[in-house]
Formats: structure tokens, sequence, C-alpha cells
């Protein structure tokens, strides 16, 4: 291989459409032409029926662009890393997080805290679980390193307000018991490969 | 030092190619421990006997597969230990651990310092080959502190060996589990250790060993500390943090005399509270074990809000027209060196019982022995193999003193004889070959005698003692049978080498406290063997060096934790808070002779004695620059506080703080006075004894120690007593509700003093026993 | 004419048209700034306004407020009496030259109104006799509102404004009047009245017979009235935006004012003299023809805007000179011919 290969910056095909440009008129004769071809061509009145016609499908037609934002939100992207939610379990209703704290030691602006206990049904509970949101750089490692999928980046980003401290209470980022229909499954940060069944080695078992 | 490493006792022995001296008759395993080379093991612990459940110390040795953990070191020994064979076997084992081990990593207590996965780690155990059906197993708890989850146990056996080994409750033991066979075809194909530990792991588990749901014994959660899983855990402390949260401050047990070495864990309170707060005590398991006061005793802080200038102001007037400053011995040497600089300067007179009756104790015996100090430690107690113990009640007063005389019985097949006025049933347990002398109160005498009879040197003795050696009516004083006591005792002294003699409280409280010393002095100047003593209370020995304590005063009195006109007080119940010992630095004079620094687990806002002496004469800036002011005459070294270590090395050698120097000058004949036997008490006896876990007022505030003041008993005698009554002493009266201990005998009756509010050194006097009257109410 | 069976025109009449055309107009020139945002939203598949009030409409009141509340600044080098009277002559020449333009028809007061009752209201508050001279000429006038502005205002981008002003409103002047100069041989008046009569008869507009004079007065009219894509004074992307830079607040609002005004007036002007004025057609009533004439003509300027875009100056005055003076010029000579033969 040459070092010119190397040296040629231009990567990808190239696909650029050229216009069919005329040459100027170089002649009075041509200039005529030109002003009498765009006389009477039509042109102007082509753009008014262009917009025209967009102004039908947007009144008519339901082709509006707009997106009256605050009160309708365009689906976000799942891997971005918005304000986090705490996922509850299908079955039981019951929240996903067991509180084994790894989202608070893997956090780097160390802004999440926990208080767990034994709880009466001999399971480890959380009994307290903060973000400061005044802290957190959303770098969505607490969602990758959570092993249950129990803390994971919501669709919230509206993260101005006048005390970040309403964003960051557990019950505040668990789905609602009323909405558990209404949870989707994460497909963002740490969320299960695609091949994950690939990667895993079986274990006997033998019952 | 006692245990010096001369050439003579020293092996070369080559590990992995590196040349490594051995101590004669050490394991394999020790040996590489000491030289800093790793060699994988779970179910060994350092001071208790090799139990052979994991087998995962496998090593070649010249050739041979040997178990690391129980095969002895020899000259020339060449010791491989990663062979392809053995790195199969260690697989196979970690897998076989690793079968139907429940996937909870995330809640378990152990995650992030369990043996398990650190083994499964280290070994690359990537994917599993065995399998068997798993048995239904329930968690229980098994008394106030422990959680058994035996879904999560591996059966190492640690926290039973330890248990036996080292505390002596023997409260835990293997039992069946009830599960299925292992299938035939793995005999075959599986490597043999594996399939061996396997066969033996798939029928045990744990089990109380008194075959009830519930385990008597001392609670000291030993067996929570060496669990290398999440199977057995403190209850208190269960699901409350991961251990990677908690901040580690190395600092010295302050609830009794041992001094053991620990760490404060800390962190915050809760998300709302950010202040430092202990959430359990750990320790170095494989080379101190402690006891239930000291593992769960944790949070007798003093929770003060800020200085109290006005209490302050006070406090410093308390002190300049003091005539008398009251005070126990859970304070550090710096603080006891304060009272000192404060006697000398302004003359104030220094009460404290319980080191008072040590520092005489010790003078009579520095006078008589010519030692600045007993010359031997528990290190040494533990090296011997025959163990003796007079004037403690073992079981309550000092945990140390009592793992080291069952150590000797479990580990180096020693024998024990044990004086004690209060009978035990917890002593003989601890070996088959222990005599116990349930003497007369008073008698220590007597078993002093017995024992310089048994075991010094006929010649070197004094005329003054020779005189009094009749060993048939001394034991029959006693309340032994002669006859039957020989033959017991030729068995016993079989195979014997090195002795050791503990002496207790019994002794320092006693009116012939004098002589007591002096027959000390007599059996070690005849003989070999080794005497140690136990320091009454926490820092009771570094007060006695330090301060120059007064019998009786009179005056305006300043008590510290104790009694007086104007108190400060680490309880939060004085004029003015002090920091109690988990909030503060300085140095304790431990029980083994050394100086050992302590730490500052949780934040103190308030003001120290410090600054009270720093207005009073003047002070340095920190309470820690005095410890290099410590008295070199009396055995102290001048050294800085931050550069006195506080941990072990490798070898289980201690590296904290420093040892005393001991001094000997040359001394006379002694001159014992002779024994009289109708010294001792008549009727109901009642003996200042603490229940076990419970030392101080401090011990008493941790919410996890709930033992409480009242009057112990053996079965028999509660019985005789009621549920409550008043205990009349000369000088006045206590009412107290009783409380059965099963594991005491006879008719004597225990009254704890850990209440100083109480004044129990005030009804008891001069001696540890008292004739009272017991009334029911 | 039929002039004389008209109740005669006071002056409290005159009065009350002129004060009903300052508050109408100013009020439609507001409600126009909503209608171009609106459409031009509409066009760009956008919602537009939408919010203060249903569907935005009250849109034109908050900017209403805005723009009286906001904080007047006059810059410091600025030649402050000239700064501030230039706004004022684009406002006052706008509706003065709608004074000559009919807007509604005729009516009077019903007599029960207290005071007003019985007055009569004319079509125009002045049927001045060369009404369409004078609002050429008063349109003319408002040439010096950008000139001054721009001059006044120390500002370099308002110097090129208003050197663009003068040459363009300069330039077109010429076009518009040419361009209408054959409708009025036809018609033979300068009366707008006599233009909306003029041809009522044979009930054909006069685009009929002047396309070419139409084309060319729309064309001149949108480069007078300053709109894409002829909207060169304050074309922002070369010159901020020309003679208005240093205004904000009301006095920028009173250009606002004037050219909506102008747009307004251009509306009426070709609706009457090309498009039939205020005539019946068939069942439509000629107030409602007008209305949606002019509204129409409104439309379609914020229709250019939508899809054109803008011409360079060199093309304008290209545009000017070279295409269509010589095309008006021609079209005064045919229509002189044609009338003659």
């Amino acid at each position: 291989m040459g070092l010119e290969q190397f040296k040629d910056r231009r990567v990808g095909t190239q696909n650029y459409k050229k216009l069919d440009l005329d040459h100027a008129p170089n002649c009075g004769w041509c200039q005529f032409k030109q002003v009498v071809s765009r006389t009477f061509k039509p042109e102007l009145f082509v753009g008014l029926w262009v917009t025209f016609r967009e102004m039908i499908n947007a009144l008519f037609r339901g082709q509006m662009h707009t997106t009256q934002y605050p009160l309708e939100k365009l689906p976000i992207s799942p891997r971005y890393r918005a304000i986090h939610d705490m996922l509850r379990l299908l079955e039981s209703g019951h929240y996903r997080c067991i509180g084994c704290g790894l989202c608070e030691k893997i956090c780097i602006s160390n802004c999440i805290a926990m208080e767990t206990r034994y709880d009466e049904n001999q399971r480890k509970e959380v009994s307290e679980y903060t973000i400061n949101f005044g802290r957190c750089i959303f770098c969505g490692y607490c969602a990758e390193v959570c092993p249950e999928l129990a803390i994971v980046h919501g669709q919230r980003y509206e993260t101005a307000s006048e005390q970040r401290a309403s964003f960051s209470l557990f019950e505040d980022m668990l789905t609602p018991i009323d909405k558990l229909n209404l949870q989707k499954e994460y497909d963002g940060f740490g969320a299960v490969s695609p091949n994950a069944d690939e990667n895993i080695k079986k274990t006997p078992l033998a019952y | 030092m006692s245990e010096l490493q001369s050439a003579e006792n020293m092996v070369s022995i080559k590990i992995d190619g590196k040349a490594c001296q051995a101590k004669e008759g050490e394991y394999i395993l020790n040996a590489a421990r000491a030289n800093d080379i790793f060699i994988p093991a779970i179910c060994y612990l350092t001071r208790c006997s090799p139990t052979l459940a994991c087998r995962i110390c496998l090593v070649e040795a010249d050739g041979k597969q040997v178990y690391a953990c129980n095969a002895k070191v020899k000259e020339g020994m060449e010791i491989t230990v990663n062979t392809p064979n053995i790195l199969e076997e260690r697989r196979a084992i970690m897998e076989v651990y690793d079968v139907n081990h429940p996937l909870q990593c995330g809640v378990c207590d152990q995650s992030g310092e369990c043996e398990l996965q650190n083994y499964t780690l280290e070994l690359a155990v990537d994917s599993q080959s065995y399998a068997i059906p798993d048995t239904k197993r329930e968690s229980a708890n098994w008394s106030s502190v422990l959680h058994y989850d035996p879904g999560l146990c591996i059966v190492c056996e640690r926290c039973v060996t330890v248990c036996k080994d080292m505390i002596g409750d023997a409260a835990i033991k293997t039992t069946k589990r009830g599960g299925a066979d292992l299938d035939k075809g793995y005999k075959d194909t599986m490597p043999k250790d594996a399939y061996a530990m396997w066969n033996k792991l798939q029928k045990s588990l744990i089990a109380p060993s008194n075959g009830t749901d519930s385990t008597n014994c001392s609670d000291c959660g030993e067996c929570v500390a060496v669990c290398p899983v999440g199977a057995l855990v403190s209850r208190d402390f269960q699901y409350r943090s991961n251990a990677w949260d908690l901040k580690r401050i190395p600092a010295t047990c302050a609830h009794c005399s041992s001094g053991c070495q620990i760490y404060y864990e800390t962190k915050p309170a809760s998300i709302s509270d950010r202040t430092e707060k202990i959430y359990r005590v750990t320790n170095e398991f494989h080379y101190v074990s402690l006891c239930g006061a000291g593992r769960f005793g944790y949070d007798f802080e003093n929770a003060v809000k800020g200085k109290d200038a006005e209490a302050f102001a006070k406090a410093v007037e308390a002190f300049n027209q003091a005539k008398v400053i009251n005070f126990t011995s859970v304070i550090t040497n710096e603080e006891a060196l304060m009272l000192q600089t404060l006697k000398e300067q302004k003359g104030v007179k220094l009460i404290n019982r319980e080191a008072r009756a040590f520092q005489i104790f010790l003078n009579f015996y520095q006078a008589a022995s010519g030692n600045s100090l007993y010359k031997h430690d528990f290190k040494d107690v533990m090296a011997s193999d025959f163990v003796m113990s007079v004037g403690t009640s073992l079981r309550n007063d000092n945990p140390n003193a009592r793992y080291a005389f069952n150590n000797v019985q479990k580990l180096n097949k020693g024998a024990g004889l044990y004086f004690h006025p209060v009978g035990d049933k917890l002593v003989p347990e601890f070996g088959k070959s222990i005599e116990c002398f349930a003497h007369q109160a008073g008698h220590e005498e007597a078993a002093l005698l017995l024992i310089i009879d048994l075991f010094a040197d006929h010649d070197k003795l004094p005329s003054s003692v020779k005189d009094q050696l009749n060993r048939e009516s001394l034991i029959n004083m006693l309340g032994g049978d002669a006859e039957k006591f020989g033959d017991a005792f030729d068995k016993m002294m079989k195979k014997k080498e090195r002795f050791s003699l503990i002496v207790g409280e019994d002794l320092y409280f006693h009116e012939k406290a004098e002589n007591l010393a002096k027959l000390i002095a007599v059996l070690e100047a005849s003989s070999d063997v080794q005497v140690v003593m136990i320091p009454p209370k926490t820092n009771s020995l570094g007060v006695a060096l330090i301060c120059d304590l007064d019998d009786e005063a009179e005056g305006y009195t300043v008590g510290y934790n104790a009694p007086g006109d104007f108190t400060i007080s680490a309880l939060g119940d004085g004029d003015l808070d002090m920091p109690a010992m988990n909030q503060q630095e300085g140095t304790l004079t431990n029980m083994n002779k050394r100086v050992v620094p302590t730490n500052a687990a949780v934040e103190y806002h308030g003001y120290e004695l410090n600054d009270i002496v720093r207005e009073v004469i003047g002070a340095p800036k920190l309470t820690i620059d005095w410890t290099q002011y410590l008295p070199e005459a009396k055995g102290f070294q001048a050294v800085a506080f931050d550069t006195l270590p506080n941990g072990y090395h490798n070898d289980g050698s201690e590296n904290r703080g420093y040892a005393l120097q001991i001094t000997t000058s040359e001394v006379g004949e002694i001159e014992v006075a002779k024994f009289d036997e109708s010294i001792s008490l008549e009727g109901q006896i009642a003996y200042r004894c603490n229940p076990q876990r419970q030392f101080n007022d401090f011990s008493d505030k941790a919410h996890q120690i709930f033992e409480a003041f009242a009057l112990y008993a053996s079965p028999a005698k509660a019985e005789t007593l009621g549920k409550r009554v008043v205990v009349e002493f000369d000088n006045g009266n206590l009412e107290l509700d009783v409380v059965v201990d099963e594991r005491m005998e006879g008719d004597i009756v225990a009254i704890p003093d850990f209440k100083s509010a109480y004044n129990i050194y005030e009804l008891f006097g001069a001696s540890r026993y008292q004739k009272v009257i017991i009334r029911e109410v | 004419m039929e002039a004389t069976m008209l109740p005669e025109v006071t002056a409290g009449g005159v009065i009350i048209k002129a004060v009903l055309i300052l508050a109408v107009i100013s009020a439609i020139a507001g409600f126009g700034t909503y209608i171009e945002r609106k459409v031009l939203a509409f066009m760009q598949r956008r919602l537009g306004p939408q919010h203060v009030g249903p569907y935005g409409l009250l849109q034109i009141i908050a900017d209403g407020i805005k723009l009286f509340t906001k904080e007047d600044i006059i810059p410091q080098h600025a030649n402050k009496l000239v700064f501030a009277v230039a706004p004022a002559i684009t406002a006052a020449t706008a509706f003065i030259a709608l004074a000559a333009v009919p807007v509604f028809p005729d009516f009077t007061i019903p007599e029960w109104i207290p005071v007003l009752g019985g007055i009569f209201v004319p079509s125009i508050a002045s049927d001045v006799n060369v009404g369409i001279l004078f609002v050429l000429g008063m349109m003319a006038a408002g040439l010096y509102g950008p000139l001054l502005a721009g001059m006044a205002q120390a500002n370099k981008w308002g110097i090129l404004g208003s050197a663009r002003t003068a040459i363009q409103f300069l330039s077109y002047e010429v076009v518009t009047g040419l361009s209408i100069l054959a409708p009025i041989m036809m018609v033979g008046s300068l009366s707008f009245v006599d233009f909306n009569d003029g041809y009522n008869d044979n009930g054909l507009w006069l685009i009929v017979y002047q396309p070419v004079a139409f084309v060319l007065f729309l064309i001149a009219g949108y480069a007078e009235t300053n709109r894409t894509p002829f909207d060169l004074l304050e074309h922002e992307a070369e010159i901020i935006s020309g003679y208005v830079t240093e205004y904000s607040g009301m006095r920028w609002g009173m250009f606002f004012i004037g050219e909506y005004a102008n747009m307004i007036t251009i509306g009426v002007i070709a609706s009457v003299v090309f498009l039939g004025g205020y005539n019946d057609f068939w069942i439509i009533p000629g107030w409602l023809m007008i209305i949606g004439k002019i509204a129409f003509m409104f439309f379609l300027m914020l229709w250019v805007r939508a899809s054109w875009p803008h011409v360079r100056p060199d093309q304008l005055m290209w545009l000017c000179w070279k295409v269509l003076m010589p095309v008006a010029v021609i079209n005064v000579v045919i229509t002189g011919i044609v009338m003659m033969v």
C-alpha cells in the first residue's frame, strides 16, 4: 500500500450531485433568449403553488410539523440519559431494587445515597434512596452497573427546576403502581445486549 | 518480647524457589504467610486447629501433595504452591462451593469481603461442571446477635473451630444436612480432593450444639467475624451497609484490660444525618479474638452538639478548687498523665480504687521479686501447655485470659488448674485435663502454695515457704481430694514443658495482698512457671504506673466518669461532657504490657480534659501531645503518638504501639507470712463480678449489650432467693433482681460493678468477697 | 351626480370617518401582523402564534402591550429630533393617503344614538377630485420616514437602509405612476369614485383591459411598501434591519403600522382601480366584495413572501429601469393608440 492512499482524506464514496448549470450567456442574443425563457417559464407560479400546497397539507391533511413542546413531547432515544427511573417487577409490582449498593459505589460524582435494613419479610429493604441531582452528571454508570435493571434512565429530560431535589426521592422515581402496565423496559445503557444468551455459559441444574 | 527468633528453632525451607526461614514445627501455611507467600486457604484459622474442610490449601511438599494447614515444615523442605494437578483440584473445589450457592451477592452482607467471591475470582471459575439437587434450608436467629442463613453456608467450619478452640463455648457444631447423595459418576471423573470435600459438604450444616434452636454462649460474635461468607451475620448489622461503604478506623477496645485491636467501621448515620456513626466492629480474627462487649458494645459515644462554654468555665473553677479527683480506669494514659500532673502541681489527691489496689499489689510484687512488672504476657500463656488460674473468675473477668486458658487446652493438648471460690461449669469443659478447686473465699494463699509445691524447685524456696508446703492438707483445704488429685496430676504433667499462671483481681483486693504478691515472686524465682496478671479494668495498669494514687481523701471532689461534687463525664450525665473512648485519640496500656494507640471513630464537638488542664495549669495543644511525656521511669517510651503502629504482621506478631520496658533489680530473700486458714469468710458471700459482656458504664450504654445490673446466681441458688432481693452489706443495702447464670455453681452470688453510680466498690471495700444478708422482697 | 341625493357631508361626519379609519386600519394593521405570521406558518407547515387567546388571536394585544411598555431607546449620537419624528412621518403619510381612499360605503349613524345620532358618514373622508394622485403623492412622501430614520440614527446599517430607500422608492415611483396612467387615461378621472363607477356598467373590471398595467402596479406596489421580494430596506441578512436598526418599542411599532397601512392602501387601490371596486357582484354585496378583494391582495403579499426569494439591489434597479419602466411606457402608448383609434 502506498503512502498516497493514507494521505487521501476522501473517505467513503463521493455521491455529490452536480446541478445542471448552464453557461452564462456571452452574447446579446443569448442574454435576450435567457430573459425571454425566464420570463415565460412559470417558475414563479410553481413557487406559489408549492407554498400553497403545503398550507393545504398542513391545515387539512394533518401534516402540521409543529410539536407543541411542553404539551406534547417527542420520544427520546433510549440511549439518552435523562432523569432516572426506578422500575418495578411486572409480576409482583414490588420495586426491583435490591439495595445492593453498586450504583452508590460506582457513582463517580458520589451523588447516590441509600439506606437499607432487614425488613419483616426477611428481605433487604431499601428504606431510603436519593440521588442528588445537583451533583449528578448523568453518566449512566448506575444504570449500567445495576444487576436488576432497576435503576434506568427515564424520559424526563427537563432537569431545570427550582429545586432539583424534587426529582430525587425513591418514590418520585419509582413507577407509580397504578401505571405499572405502562412501564417500559429500558433499552439504553446497561440493558441486556441482544446477544446476551450467546455469552452466557449454562449452569448444570439437578432439578 | 518472649518469642525470640533464635537460630536454633528455625528451619530453612524453599517455597516456590524462595528460600525462607520458618519456626520448627510450624505449619507450611503459616510459614508461607510469615514469608509473604500466598497459599489459598478458606477453612484455616491461624490460632485454631486445622479443620481440613476446604482442602484448598493443597501444596506439593517434597513431591508429595499435602495440606499446607496441617503439614509441618521440615529442614530443607521444598514446597510448590501451584502444580497443574493442584490447580485443577482447587478449581474443582471452588466450582463445588459455587454449586447451588445463592446468587444473591447483591443483598448479601459479606459481598465485597467474601472469601467465596474472592477465591472464585482468584481461581477464575467461569463455568460450572457439577450439579446436585438443592436442599431446603431455613435461616434462623440463633441468639440476640446471631443470624444464620444455611443457604449461604459453605460449611468451612471456621465458626465451629473458633468457638471451640478459641472462645471455649463450643456452642455450635456440624449437623446433618439431609442433602442428596452425590452422583456416583463424579467419583471417577472429579479430582479426588474436590470429590471428598464435596461428599463431606453435602452431608453437613452448622447448628447450635445444645440441640435447640438457639446457642447458649457468651454472644461474642467471633463466629460472625470468621465466617468467610454471609451465612453467619450480626442481626443488628444485617442488610444495613455494604462492606465497601464503611470506613475502617483502627483502634483499641476500651472495655477491659485486654486492649484488643479492633476496627471501628463507620459510615454516615443516614441520608439526612451525615455524621459518622459506627456500624460495626471488626477484628483481625486470625490474630485477636474479641468478646461480646468489644464486638457489639461500640455505640457508647457521647453525642455532644457543641462546646458548652458555661459548663466549661465551671469545670475550670471546680478543678482549681478541687482537693480530690475521683476517676475510673476507663481513661487513656495521656489523661492519666494529665491528672498526675495536676496532682504534682496543684496537690490534688487522685482516687481510683481498682487501679490503687492493683498499684499496691504491683508494688508488693516489685519489692519481692525485683521486677518492675510481671515479665510475661498472654502470648506466653497461649504458647504454654499447662495453665493455671488463681483469683479470677475466668469466664467473666477478662475474655482474653479465658480464651488463652481454653486455647492451651485445645491446641497444645494442655492441662489446667483453676482455683476459684465460685464454681463454674464452663471451665471444666475447656478440656479433659482440667482440675477445678472451688476453694473457700480468702484461701488464695493456699492455692499459690499448692502451685509452688507442685512446680517449684524446693531447694530454691525460702524456708518461710517451705515450712508451709503440705500438699495433702493444702489440697484438702482447697476442697480437693488429695489422692485422686495426685493421680490426675501425674497424668496432666505428661509431656508438659511450659507452664503459666494467670492471677486476677481477687488477689489485689485481698487482705493478704502483700503475702500473695510475695508468693508469686517466690514461685517465679523458684520455678519456670510464667506468671501474668490481669489488670482489673481497662487501663488500670497504665493508671497504676502513671498516677500516684491516694487511698483516702476528703474535700471538694471532681469526678471523672465517677461520683463527685462536680462531675465531668463521657456518659453524658455529668456537669461537663467529655469524649468517650471511641471519640478520642490516645494510648492505653493493656494487660500484655503494651502501650497501644486508639483512634477517634466518631466526631466529638465538646471540650476535652486537655482543655481543662490547659486552663488550670497549662498543657500542649492536643491530648496526644502528652504521649511522648509518659514516664520513662515506669517503662514508657518517649515516642510521638503518630508514630505508633496499630496492626499485625503477616506472621501474626503484634505491631501495635510498643511494649513497656521491664527493669529488674536484685532483692534479698523473700519472707512470707504464715498462711492463716481461719481468714475465710463464712455464711452468705457476695462476689463482685460482672456478667459476661459487661465491664463498665460504657458497655452498658451500648444498645446491643443488655445484660442487666442484677444479682447473678447459680440455678439452684436462685431458686432459694426468689425474684427480687435486698442485699445487705455492712455499710449499705442494694435492691436487685435475681438473674440465673446457668454456668454458675455453688452458693456464692455475683454482684456486678459496671454501673459506677451504685458505688459497688464502697460496699465491697477492700475485698472482692463480702459477707452479706440476702432477703427477698 | 347622485351625490346630490345624499345628505350633506358635515365636518362631524368627516371627523368620525377619520377616527374610524385611524382606528380600524390601525387595528387591521395589527391584525395583519397576526395574519402574516399565521399564513407564513401554515405555508411552512407550522402553527404560528398559538397561546395568547384562542388560536393566538390575542397575540396582537400581547404584542401591543409589549411595544408600548418597552423602553424607548434613542442612540447617543443620533439626531434626536429627526430620530423621533421619522416614524411619525411614515405612519402619518400612510394614514393621510387613506383619507382619499374609499374604504367603506356611506352610512348614517342611527338617530337613537346620543350626540352623534343622525350624522352622515361618507365613504371617503375627503373625496378630492385628484384622489389617486393624492394617494400616490402621499405614499411617495412616505419615503421621508425611512430615509430620515436611517440617516438620523448614526448607524451604518441605517445609512445603507436610507440609501436603499432613496433608490428603491424613487425608482419605483416612476413605475407606479406610469402603470396607473393607462387606467387614468381610460377612466378620464383621478377620483376613486369614478374609478369605482366607471366600469360598472358593462360589469368588466379594468384588469381585463389593462392586465399589464395591473401587473406593473402590483410589482411597483410591493416595492413601494417594502415587501418581499423587494424588502431590501431592512434586509436582515445584509444590513441587519436597515433603517429600523436602532428603533425599538412604539417607534418601531409606528414603522410597522405604517407599512401595514400602506399594504392596505395598495390593496385598496388595486381593488378599486383594477378589480371593480365596491360594486355588487352577482348576489354578493359590494361591501363584501371590496373586503374580499382587499383581503386577497393582502393574502397575495403574504403568499409571495412565503414563496419567493429576495432580489439583489442591482437586480431591483435592472428590473425597474430596463424592464418595468419601458414596458409601462409602451403600455401607455398602446393604450393611447387604442383609445385614439
